[in-house]
């Protein structure tokens, strides 16, 4: 039935159901076979997929890639890396996966990864060494390494520098600041907020399997959730609440800051006087990933210096490539919170300890009792 | 020789025992039925039997790091009715629910109604008209009120504009309300539907008739037309309140730390939190409760109807 007759009819009251069913099931198969034929084709194309944040998705960080298989790798984007990690562990394959440093251990007891070959890639020499020269990265790697570093950075506060009237310096009581309730956003998975809060509650994180760690962080947390009205993973939904003054501060990552300040919102990304809560994060490879010399490909464009360049000058993060801090004069990097030598911004602040799976569970759990106001 | 198996004659010698099989097939009627809901029933047990009984199987076990534990116990469902995390997080999404679905069944009713016996001329359109947000997807509608309702939403900037209020109201997002009001709206054609389609039922001579015997508008109403259109009302509550209960996506984008439902905190266990089976036993002790909520609506409401017709 032509589209026109069938406006006309149904004007009449006389489009009788069979049809207007009929019109309907084109309408909806167009769309439902337009979602499926590209992904069917992708399947199919032989790109390496990389399971990562959001954000990491861009042109910009694969421009190597593209330049020579022509096209972006695939994608699939989880909400957080342990959510990623319960995927995998029920059977979803992907070639690469972003955790961070911490993780690696606990992660290689799964079996799921395999070591990667590190004369595979071009740029490995410029790569800084003390960020991927940990024990538990090299151990049993046949030479090479089990992560391959990509970017670092911070845990911190981003503040609205015009709302929030701040009282001597800077510290992890912003969050906790009893004036601005119901204004503070909080990151939802345990990885950041835990360790945070540990930070705030003076816990050394050597402790921090204790009972007693337990206990103390618990309560710093549960003392900070009548104040919070919002936690989430989605960076841009806290940022979009932070520019428009809904949230006066939230835990963040760098880039929530750089992309604020981009958009002229006063804003700082603060500098605990406890410390901040430091990172490195990269990429892991599947056992049985089923594209591996295009997910070399993509570690290859992964650590080039123009993506380094990008996800340092657009997103604020430090990047692996050890060119890449060449590229940025010592105001830039200052104005971006990151340093000259990354050791100097990670040893200032408090790095994550690798931890057993029963801790995760037991973290993961409690987090998410004191989040429903438990 | 019968004209059906003339039609169906295969070639060859099992002529007699196919045209066998097919004379028993047409004339045992509960074979007839069986055969035509096989193909249901296959898909129904891969895609919902099985996976029911496997859940119901990895609820009695117990997660240690990665691994499970193979002993059975009930250990999972002693922690749920112990722990006040788990049973407050229940009750409230039965809440939020029944809420949300009472909001809406009071909502769609009238709309049923002037649809069912007001309108006479294109009922199609008013029809398209009504469903038209459910063209679209409902990721997109739960976006759609955090554009309404968010902090510089359209209420808030409106309520601004007009000087009624001088700062944003906080609590029309992220709150329970929130996510009852999404909700409502989201699925308000799956309660339309059934109580428009029991009302259009109804033989327009009853009306006529309790007229003619002296009732007026409102009892006309209650004990004519809410009785006759009681298995739409019935439908369209449980075909809204038992998808929401479980719901997570809603209260994930609109909700707040205090609007939490049991559907977030079962995907976190199959998430995040990574223990499968205490999402398995939370599942399971969702899904029993929703039935005993049913049960008890369905008890009620033929009370309530029984009540109404005497």
């Amino acid at each position: 039935m032509k589209i026109p007759q069938m406006i006309s009819e149904a004007k009449r009251g006389k489009l009788s159901r069979r049809a207007f069913t009929q019109s309907l099931l084109a309408v909806g198969i167009v769309p439902v076979m337009s979602q499926v034929a590209p992904r069917a084709a992708s399947a199919s194309s032989g790109h390496a997929t990389v399971f990562t944040w959001g954000g990491y998705d861009v042109p910009e960080m694969y421009q190597p890639y593209i330049d020579k298989h022509g096209e972006l790798p695939d994608f699939s984007i989880f909400g957080a890396p342990e959510d990623g990690l319960t995927r995998l562990r029920s059977g979803f394959v992907t070639d690469l996966i972003h955790p961070c440093m911490g993780d690696i251990p606990r992660w290689r007891r799964t079996g799921l990864f395999q070591p990667i070959d590190t004369s595979r890639l071009s740029s490995w020499p410029d790569v800084i060494e003390y960020l991927h020269d940990t024990p538990h990265n090299h151990e049993d790697a046949d030479g090479g390494v089990w992560q391959v570093p990509f970017d670092w950075g911070q845990t911190s506060i981003t503040y609205r520098t015009d709302l929030y009237e701040l009282e001597g310096e800077e510290s992890w009581d912003i969050l906790w600041d009893e004036r601005y309730a119901g204004r503070i956003g909080m990151l939802a998975t345990g990885d950041d907020a835990w360790w945070c809060a540990a930070i705030k509650a003076g816990v050394p994180f050597e402790d921090i399997a204790t009972d007693e760690a337990f206990e103390a962080i618990s309560a710093v947390l549960r003392e900070q959730r009548p104040l919070v009205r919002t936690y989430t993973d989605d960076t841009s939904s806290l940022n979009q609440a932070l520019a428009s003054g809904e949230l006066v501060a939230a835990m963040t990552w760098n880039s929530s800051a750089v992309e604020l300040v981009y958009e002229e919102v006063p804003v700082r990304f603060a500098q605990p006087k406890e410390g901040a809560l430091t990172w490195v994060c990269g990429f892991m490879m599947h056992k049985d990933a089923p594209a591996p010399d295009r997910a070399y490909d993509v570690l290859d464009a992964l650590i080039s210096v123009p993506t380094g360049e990008f996800l340092t000058g657009d997103y604020g993060y430090g990047h692996s490539n050890g060119k890449v801090l060449d590229l940025f004069t010592d105001e830039e990097l200052a104005a971006l919170t990151l340093t000259r030598d990354p050791a100097e911004l990670l040893e200032a602040g408090h790095r994550t300890i690798p931890q057993e799976p029963e801790w995760t569970s037991r973290m993961n759990t409690t987090y998410e009792q004191i989040k429903a106001g438990f | 020789m019968t004209v059906t198996s003339e039609l169906n004659a295969p070639a060859g010698a099992d002529k007699t025992a196919f045209a066998g099989l097919r004379r028993l097939f047409f004339q045992n009627e509960s074979l007839r039925g069986l055969v035509l809901l096989t193909p249901t029933l296959v898909i129904l047990s891969i895609t919902v039997i099985v996976p029911f009984l496997l859940m119901g199987a990895m609820s009695l076990w117990t997660q240690i790091g990665f691994d499970y534990t193979d002993d059975w116990s009930f250990r999972n469902y002693g922690i749920i009715l112990t722990e006040p995390l788990y049973t407050t997080l229940l009750l409230r999404s039965l809440g939020m629910s029944m809420a949300a679905t009472l909001v809406t069944v009071m909502l769609a009713y009238p709309m049923a109604y002037f649809l069912a016996f007001h309108v006479q001329k294109n009922k199609l359109i008013w029809l398209i008209i009504i469903t038209l947000p459910f063209w679209t997807s409902y990721l997109l509608r739960v976006f759609a009120w955090r554009v309404v309702l968010g902090y510089e939403g359209v209420i808030n900037t409106g309520l601004m504009e007009i000087g009624l209020i001088s700062e944003p109201l906080s609590f029309l997002l992220y709150s329970k309300s929130a996510v009852i009001i999404t909700l409502a709206h989201a699925w308000a054609a799956f309660a339309l539907l059934p109580i428009y389609v029991s009302l259009e039922k109804i033989d327009k001579s009853v009306l006529e008739a309790s007229a003619d015997l002296g009732e007026g508008p409102v009892m006309r109403f209650l004990r004519v037309i809410l009785p006759l259109s009681m298995p739409g009302v019935i439908a369209g509550t449980f075909l809204m309140f038992i998808p929401t209960v479980g719901d997570y996506v809603t209260a994930a984008l609109v909700g707040g730390p205090d609007s939490r439902m049991i559907g977030n905190l079962i995907e976190l266990q199959f998430g995040t939190v990574d223990n499968w089976p205490m999402g398995a036993a939370l599942a399971i002790t969702m899904i029993i409760s929703i039935t005993m909520v049913g049960l008890l609506f369905m008890v009620l409401s033929r009370l309530l109807k029984r009540w109404v017709a005497a």
